[in-house]
């Protein structure tokens, strides 16, 4: 059932892809795809390329995708492991959901951090105390890990 | 058994004095992924970490950390077994693992210490790779080439230091969890042409066979990344003959690592790197005499069946699983399951009730649906708890005897013809609707035998029946389909406008009340409690004229 679902996707990304992004299968496997996201202009993520996984579960869509960054990036929800604290890739997941508007939120998460919810506490610690500071080590991690 | 990142990523930040509020719900969920990944470890076959390796470094200090390193990594090794509740929290030694894995000099450490430390002889040791190498950090680009350089790999295979099967096979683990886990052009990279050519060059019965097996695993791995499946095929093409069709001989080998290898080479011409005159396996199976199989249709997206649907073998990082085609209702029936590898199976019996939830690392015997037998850890699972049984660990060419009674509302398991006491749990919520069912961590495979052959340890004191006897597949159902040929038929079917705006599938006839929004099927939404347009609980679901206009998934969601 869910490969219709992901069948479906797929056709309409190739249709209407989302700005900045795109995504699609990494091979012959359906459940598996990899995307891609443009730094936002108006963040320190600018000019950089990221790379993320995407596992679609058995019962996607009733259980959310699981997505995760390959490429490593300085922000205070997602972790050096790639793991993405983000709501709807959890508790406020729902089926009306799809991956291009998962990407989409995951773009504005890279332009609006969420610092009262941090994956990595110390980064939102430099990101509330220190902008400038957190401005130029995203910039420095996107040059050195995502160009 | 990926899924256990939650979990660790909750722990980092309680070490840090901040409690993750966002993570806390899926806490005990994703806990139990670590369950499903805990390896058994004979602790009398583990090398210290010191005498083991051969330090090379230069500086003092360099070899004090690797060496606190390699004992991180043997410690987990040892302790993950005891991990089998959901509310255990990681061992202290994987999250120092970790934090030394933020750092590239600090990732390369961790990544030698798997090569040189994690024994030839645990039967989970690749899975701990797997474990610890998902958890870590992600490597950056330069740590990448700078793993490259130590590695040294060429077709006369790695430096002298990492010249052992052992770490030759740890090497073979280690790149093709790297390749899975960054799929895509980061993958891509990876593959260099001296690792290509080194993974190409062990596809040969000379080499150790623990080698060539993980060689297969890792190129299977690398081709999820299509440019890369490209470039393999390529180079197994240019050979000849072919290695995966010599390697495929090995097909029920009686040394069970050779009959892995033949598994892998087959299923991976029969989806990956097709070779060109060979017949597809299914073409080639006579299948007349069974008439059950392991469903194709019922089963987690990354377990692999063998074309004769008796076989099955997980090499993802998830806990992968499959029921078989025949349900049974009532009488007493009985199965066996020749155990191929040792490490983390979960097999018995569960209901079409019992969810494959893969990626959370739950299985057959983690519901009230299912029961399940566990040899490596030596426990019956139930519910997602376990009780220890006492059996010895199951071995490679071990037979699980599976009988299950209907009438008296018991299951009995034996391993080798030695019964266990009778299980009753399975029957509190359920009394009908059983089939063969099982469960795998990364790596481990085993083989059915629904009654089509002879059974090795039938039971005595009791009247059972066989599962091929009464079941009955058309020669259409029977045929397991290389999973391209599979998508590809998916992909030609259309979408009728009409339909379920979640599924695609079925029309889209129900109305939530009291929302209102449509564009649902019956089917779907009866697993949903909230309306996924509005999140407004759902009272009703009322039945709709197919014609009418639906809501369209593209402009209404949530915010």
């Amino acid at each position: 059932m869910a490969l219709k679902r992901i069948t479906k996707e797929l056709a309409d990304l190739g249709r209407d892809p989302p700005a900045q992004c795109s995504a699609g299968p990494v091979g012959d496997d359906l459940f598996h795809w990899q995307a891609t996201i443009m730094g936002p202009p108006e963040s320190p993520y600018t000019g950089g390329v990221f790379f993320l996984t995407i596992h679609f579960p058995t019962d996607y869509p009733f259980k959310p995708p699981k997505v995760a960054f390959t490429t490593r990036i300085y922000h205070p929800n997602i972790n050096s492991n790639g793991s993405i604290c983000l709501d709807i890739l959890r508790s406020q997941w729902s089926p009306a959901l799809t991956i291009s508007k998962v990407l989409l939120s995951i773009c504005s998460l890279l332009t609006d951090p969420n610092p009262e919810d941090p994956l990595v506490p110390e980064i939102a610690r430099v990101y509330k105390t220190d902008r400038p500071k957190y401005e130029t080590t995203a910039k420095e991690w996107t040059s050195k890990y995502a160009m | 058994m990926g899924a256990c990142i939650c979990k660790n990523k909750a722990n980092q930040c309680h070490a840090d004095g901040h409690a993750h509020g966002a993570s806390s719900n899926s806490q005990s969920r994703t806990g139990r992924a670590e369950a499903q990944t805990i390896p058994h470890v004979n602790r009398s076959h583990q090398p210290s970490g010191q005498g083991h390796r051969r330090v090379t470094g230069s500086s003092s200090s360099r070899r004090e950390s690797q060496r606190n390193v390699d004992s991180l990594v043997l410690e987990t090794l040892s302790l993950i077994r005891t991990l089998v509740d959901n509310e255990q929290e990681p061992p202290q030694a994987m999250v120092q693992l970790q934090k030394v894995a933020e750092k590239e000099t600090g990732w390369l450490e961790v990544v030698r210490s798997l090569i040189l430390s994690i024994p030839l002889d645990n039967p989970l040791g690749p899975a701990v790779i797997t474990l610890l190498l998902d958890e870590c950090p992600l490597p950056t680009k330069e740590a990448i080439s700078e793993l490259h350089r130590n590695l040294g790999l060429s077709c006369r295979g790695p430096c002298d230091e990492y010249k052992s099967v052992c770490c030759q096979r740890n090497i073979c683990v280690m790149v093709g969890c790297l390749a899975e886990k960054l799929a895509g052009p980061n993958s891509v990279s990876l593959l260099s042409k001296e690792l290509l050519g080194y993974l190409v060059h062990n596809l040969d019965k000379s080499c150790a066979e623990v080698v060539v097996l993980h060689s297969i695993v890792a190129l299977e791995k690398f081709s999820q990344t299509s440019e890369n499946k490209v470039t393999i095929n390529k180079s197994l093409q240019s050979k000849e003959p072919n290695p995966l069709v010599v390697l495929e001989e090995w097909w029920k080998d009686p040394s069970q690592l050779r009959w892995e290898v033949g598994f892998c080479a087959r299923w991976c011409l029969d989806n990956l790197f097709l070779a060109e005159g060979r017949t597809y396996s299914y073409e080639n199976e006579d299948l007349s005499a069974i008439n059950v199989m392991l469903n194709s249709n019922d089963v987690s997206e990354y377990l692999k069946i063998s074309a004769d649907g008796l076989e099955a073998r997980c090499d993802a990082s998830s806990f992968e699983s499959v029921r078989c085609t025949f349900q049974v209702d009532r009488g007493v029936w009985y199965y066996e399951v020749t155990i191929i590898t040792a490490g983390v199976m979960q097999i018995g019996w569960a209901t079409k009730n019992s969810h494959f939830l893969n990626h959370e690392g739950y299985g057959i015997g983690d519901d009230e649906f299912s029961l399940a037998y566990d040899g490596c850890r030596q426990l019956i699972w139930y519910h997602a708890e376990s009780k220890p049984h006492l059996h010895p660990c199951w071995k490679p060419g071990d037979t699980l005897g599976l009988l299950l009674d209907l009438d008296k509302q018991q299951l009995v398991f034996s391993l080798n013809g030695d019964c266990l006491p009778p299980f009753h749990q399975l029957f509190t919520y359920t009394r009908s609707g059983f089939f063969a069912a099982a469960s795998f961590m990364s790596y481990q495979q085993c083989a059915f035998n629904f009654g089509s052959k002879p059974f090795k340890f039938p039971p005595k004191d009791v009247e059972f029946k066989s599962f091929n006897d009464h079941g009955n597949l058309t020669a259409e159902e029977k045929i397991i389909l290389p999973r391209y040929k599979k998508l590809d038929f998916i992909k030609n079917i259309l979408v009728k406008e009409d339909s379920c705006t979640l599924c695609f599938d079925n029309p889209a006839n129900i109305v939530l009340l009291p929302c209102q929004h449509m564009g649902f099927c019956q089917k779907c939404a009866l697993q949903l409690e909230t309306c996924p347009i509005c999140r407004k609980h759902i009272k009703e679901r009322k039945q709709v004229p197919v014609d009418l206009e639906c809501s369209n998934l593209e402009d209404e969601a949530p915010s």
